[in-house]
């Protein structure tokens, strides 16, 4: 056996081996309920802000607080307690997604992905 | 300002685009097809080269007829109205030029033509120039088709840039558009791209893009004619210059991202980042196998391969970041401009043509191709698409590896352990296999869509983890690699000759990487004991690889530059890798220093508070720094806070060091964007970026008035919170005792005590008085200017022995504030120092190769 085909079964086993422990532990996207029944586990859960809900960011108490209400895909609305600083025109995202875990009956994210108007995406013109 | 009512559109200049589009369109497929058939009979030759110099022309004039159109304001045309505007500054014109996809690809088509003329130039008459300008002429056709816009058979092929606003779609019934009111409605270039960054970087990363194509064009003419190994030492200075400015133009981007956005560093691995990172890194790859394929033979296949799968790897990359499918997953790529079946059709029309070129056997061949049409009207008649299309890609693949076995020339003997071209191929897989490695992650949205899964895309960390590994090795290889001789080298003598710098670098790296990383830091105290080991030894191989080449460099070479071009590069790139190291995983969040409420209680990923709250005005301790944060001001729609750095003298006192003016971009567009500012010094940087802050400028308040008034019941001991002080009820004084009060009403004065304690622990003292002259009560009032607060005492309550005060502080203690991060970057300087020895290095070989190729030929 060449030493060549030795090195090719060694990245061959690699490449397999990088597949199957990252998707073992990656996070997969998921609504608030998944997310309620596997509290240990870390979730991506997409969804919208809640508008009805108030939104709650008091930097002179804690700059790295923020806490607002999403809805989920599925329609279910929960608190979030993101551990961030309030993010840039907020307000304006079209879509949301949440890197957390459940704690209780608040979703602790400690990241946050907005789908805001992209600075490629043009879009639509401002309608008079 | 007044509208410019366009009564007659300049209809001629999107006829002329138009026109040079269609032109390009038919010259490039007539390039193909005279190119293609000079190979069975030379007379067609003439016409073809003409061919493609009126593809090139085309080209050029489509370009031309686009930045005319931008240059005067032809704003009836929906990419001009689109992209710029009349206010803008003029020196970002060339901005708007590839702001928008269509410019883009119009960039990449054109940068394509500069090398193709250059190429065809350059193997005129020669064997090699019908194939490769055959199949660059092929790839011409698909990219000119990109701006054709026409639709066949409900199918848009290609986005066109001449489009009159009123033929736009969208646009078309608007009420602005139908009132031809355009110049006032332009939407103009977006001010975040409104930098040299913007100019500078997509010419250059589009450039490096284009070079991907000869080596592709080389190895597929070479699967064609059969010619396996005549044409590396050709494509090997363009391989070269494709690494050199591919890698430019990468970490431009890495540079813009550091010094304009707020990313928090120069590598996110956003998708957009990998995928121009990972044909960067095949081409590296391909390159360091065309060498050994010079000057020893063999590595054949992967030389192909290599070659191929990084053009290809570039179409994939336009596929993802352009086709919509990344989704949430990355924060800067383009939308969907409906071309995503157009662009796998032509990332797979390549593959097909590879594998298909690559089977020998004239049956086998047919049948594969027959077999993949077959397929394809089956998945458009009848769907399952996605299954097919996996079976499609799997048995492509496995034909790959059947047709190296069945066709591809090997070699007989096998590479001896001790030889220079078994490590560098070593090192070429390596590279490759993080590459694929990178793929796959950045791929992830795409699996989700093929398979109906629905994983998250992996983080920063998660890159970071499985990437050590393999800098690692790397930095290993490229220290050992130089020193073996092609061929056969005797081990005794290698591993003396190499044990000098490894030992050196053994011990200065342990000595620098335990206090580093083991001694007890508070910003490498979250990071995962494992971790620190795979930074150390990063840290101390990349040291081995600096030192070992540069004594290669020094002793074998006797500093001869014309042939150091490999070791100067190498020393560049373990510089990178060094620099990336230390800065990232030594990355000091000043604000966390200030915080003493803890989150780690929410576990190991809540312990970041990275934010720091600056009232204007006060001085905050951070990090060895003390901050103060002086005012804000407003420049067009951007505004600048200032923000001052003190440090401790010898004598504990502050002494001011510098001054730093993070800005928010209050962006009409896209809303706002902020943008840091930096303290650059030569061993780090100081970088702070504002996160939240009140953009108004309010020049109109009374600083003077007090604002409303609170009331507050409580007993002595209570404390009432104002912004800036607690204020505690000391205590009540009277001027008479109770039994006089009751025998004497005419005069009674009860002062409340007030002790306000500001946040420096100052302690001020405020007394109301609270008055009942002839059963009328007059409470006077105290102010106390130092801290703004008015007090006034109006009632008693004897039953429960309550008291009531109003409280109200005057507007100006209001303060504006800013909520800010602050990170301090060591040695950052280490990394961009070496991306200039890298280029330098790969520079200087580039032009070793060109001095060898024309010795040679």
């Amino acid at each position: 056996m060449k030493k060549l085909h030795v090195i090719g079964i060694i990245i061959i086993a690699v490449a397999i081996g990088v597949i199957f422990i990252s998707l073992k532990n990656t996070s997969t996207y998921a609504d608030f309920s998944e997310a309620i029944s596997n509290p240990e586990k870390e979730y991506h859960v997409v969804g919208k802000l809640d508008k009805t809900q108030p939104q709650i960011y008091d930097p002179k108490i804690n700059a790295d607080q923020f806490m607002f209400n999403l809805i989920d895909n599925k329609g279910v609305s929960k608190q979030v307690v993101l551990h961030k600083s309030k993010p840039q025109d907020f307000e304006k995202s079209e879509q949301i997604v949440l890197i957390g875990k459940m704690e209780g009956n608040n979703f602790h994210a400690n990241d946050i992905l907005m789908k805001c108007p992209s600075k490629y995406n043009d879009g639509k013109p401002p309608m008079k | 300002m007044n509208d410019i009512q366009y009564t007659v559109e300049r209809l001629w200049a999107g006829q002329l685009g138009n026109g040079f589009i269609v032109l390009s369109f038919v010259s490039a497929f007539l390039a193909f097809i005279a190119f293609y058939l000079s190979s069975k009979n030379s007379g067609y030759l003439k016409l073809a080269r003409l061919a493609f110099n009126l593809h090139g022309f085309s080209v050029i004039g489509i370009a031309g007829t686009l930045f005319y159109m931008l240059f005067n304001h032809f704003f009836e045309y929906q990419y001009v109205w689109q992209h710029s505007n009349t206010e803008m500054d003029m020196k970002y014109i060339l901005s708007c030029f590839w702001e928008g996809q269509e410019g883009s690809f119009l960039l990449w088509t054109f940068w394509n033509v500069v090398l193709g003329v250059i190429l065809k130039h350059q193997l005129k008459n020669g064997d090699w120039e019908v194939p490769v300008m055959t199949i660059f002429s092929l790839v011409q056709v698909f990219l000119a088709s990109m701006l054709l816009g026409v639709y066949v058979f409900d199918y848009k092929i290609g986005t066109n840039p001449f489009l009159l606003m009123k033929e736009h779609a969208e646009y078309s019934n608007l009420p602005f558009v139908l009132a031809a009111k355009y110049e006032s409605t332009a939407r103009g270039l977006n001010p975040l791209l409104m930098n040299y960054w913007m100019t500078i970087h997509p010419p250059t990363l589009f450039l490096g893009f284009s070079s991907t194509l000869i080596p592709f064009a080389f190895a597929i003419a070479a699967l064609w004619n059969k010619k396996y190994n005549d044409w590396q030492r050709v494509a090997l200075p363009w391989t070269y210059f494709g690494i050199l400015i591919l890698g430019i133009g990468i970490l431009m981007g890495g540079a813009w991202a550091y010094e304009a956005l707020s990313f928090g560093g120069f590598w996110a691995w956003d998708p957009v980042e990998n995928s121009s990172l990972v044909p960067w890194l095949v081409l590296v790859a391909a390159g360091h196998t065309m060498i050994i394929n010079k000057n020893k033979g063999g590595s054949l296949f992967t030389t192909h391969f290599l070659s191929i799968a990084s053009f290809l790897l570039v179409l994939y990359s336009t596929f993802l970041t352009r086709s919509g499918v990344l989704g949430t997953s990355s924060v800067h790529a383009f939308t969907d401009l409906g071309m995503t079946g157009q662009l796998v059709i032509y990332v797979l029309a390549f593959i097909f043509i590879t594998v298909a070129l690559l089977i020998n056997d004239k049956l086998f061949k047919v049948s594969y191709v027959v077999i993949s049409f077959l397929l394809l009207f089956f998945g458009m008649l009848y769907g399952y698409k996605k299954i097919l299309l996996m079976l499609w890609l799997g048995s492509s693949g496995i034909i790959t590896f059947i047709s190296y076995y069945l066709y591809f020339p090997k070699e007989k003997d096998e590479e001896e352990l001790y030889s220079r071209e078994f490590w560098m191929f070593l090192g070429s897989l390596v590279f490759l296999l993080s590459g694929l490695i990178i793929t796959y992650f950045t791929s992830i949205p795409v699996i989700n869509k093929l398979f109906n899964t629905e994983f998250a895309p992996p983080k920063v960390q998660v890159y970071n983890t499985w990437m050590i590994p393999f800098a690692i090795l790397i930095m290993i290889l490229i220290a050992a690699s130089q020193f073996l001789k092609y061929k056969k080298t005797d081990p005794k003598k290698f591993f003396k000759r190499i044990s000098y710098t490894f030992i050196l670098a053994i011990l200065f790296g342990t000595v620098c990487s335990i206090p580093l990383y083991f001694l007890s830091n508070s910003e490498t105290k979250g990071i995962d004991k494992w971790d620190l080991i795979s930074y150390s030894l990063l840290f101390i191989t990349g040291l081995f690889a600096v030192l070992a080449n540069l004594d290669y460099f020094l002793t074998v070479l006797k500093g001869k530059v014309s042939k150091s071009g490999a070791a100067v590069a190498h020393i560049g790139f373990a510089l990178v890798l060094i620099g990336a190291l230390i800065s990232t995983s030594k990355k000091v969040t000043l604000a966390k220093n200030i915080s003493d409420k803890k989150l780690s209680s929410l576990g190991k990923d809540f312990d970041d508070r990275e934010s720091i709250l600056l009232t204007q005005g006060d001085t905050l301790p951070m990090g060895p720094y003390l901050v103060v944060y002086k005012g804000k001001k407003r420049e067009g729609i951007n505004v600048f806070f200032t923000v001052d750095y003190f440090k401790l003298n010898k004598d504990n006192k502050p002494e001011f060091d510098f001054t730093l003016m993070p800005q928010i971009q209050d962006n009409p567009r896209m809303g706002q964007a902020a943008e840091p500012d930096t303290k650059h010094y030569l061993d780090r940087d100081i970088y702070t970026h504002i996160t939240a802050a009140d953009l108004n400028i309010d020049t109109t308040k009374k600083k003077d008035a007090f604002g409303s008034v609170k009331n507050y019941i409580g007993h002595v001991g209570d404390t009432i919170f104002s912004t800036n002080a607690l204020v505690i009820i000391d205590s009540l004084r009277s001027n008479l005792s109770k039994a006089q009060y009751e025998k004497n009403d005419s005069l009674l004065e009860v002062t409340a005590v007030l002790r306000c304690v500001n946040t420096q622990a100052q302690s001020f003292v405020a007394r109301p008085k609270f008055i009942i002259q002839n059963n009328v009560i007059i409470p006077k009032e105290d102010v106390v200017n130092e801290l703004g607060l008015k007090f006034a005492f109006w009632k008693i309550n004897p039953d429960d022995g309550t008291i009531e005060i109003t409280m109200s502080e005057k507007l100006s203690n209001n303060k504006d504030f800013i909520v800010m991060k602050a990170f301090v970057f060591p040695y950052i300087n280490v990394l961009w120092l070496g991306c200039l020895i890298m280029a330098i290095g790969t520079a200087i070989a580039i032009k070793e190769r060109i001095r060898i190729f024309k010795v040679q030929s």
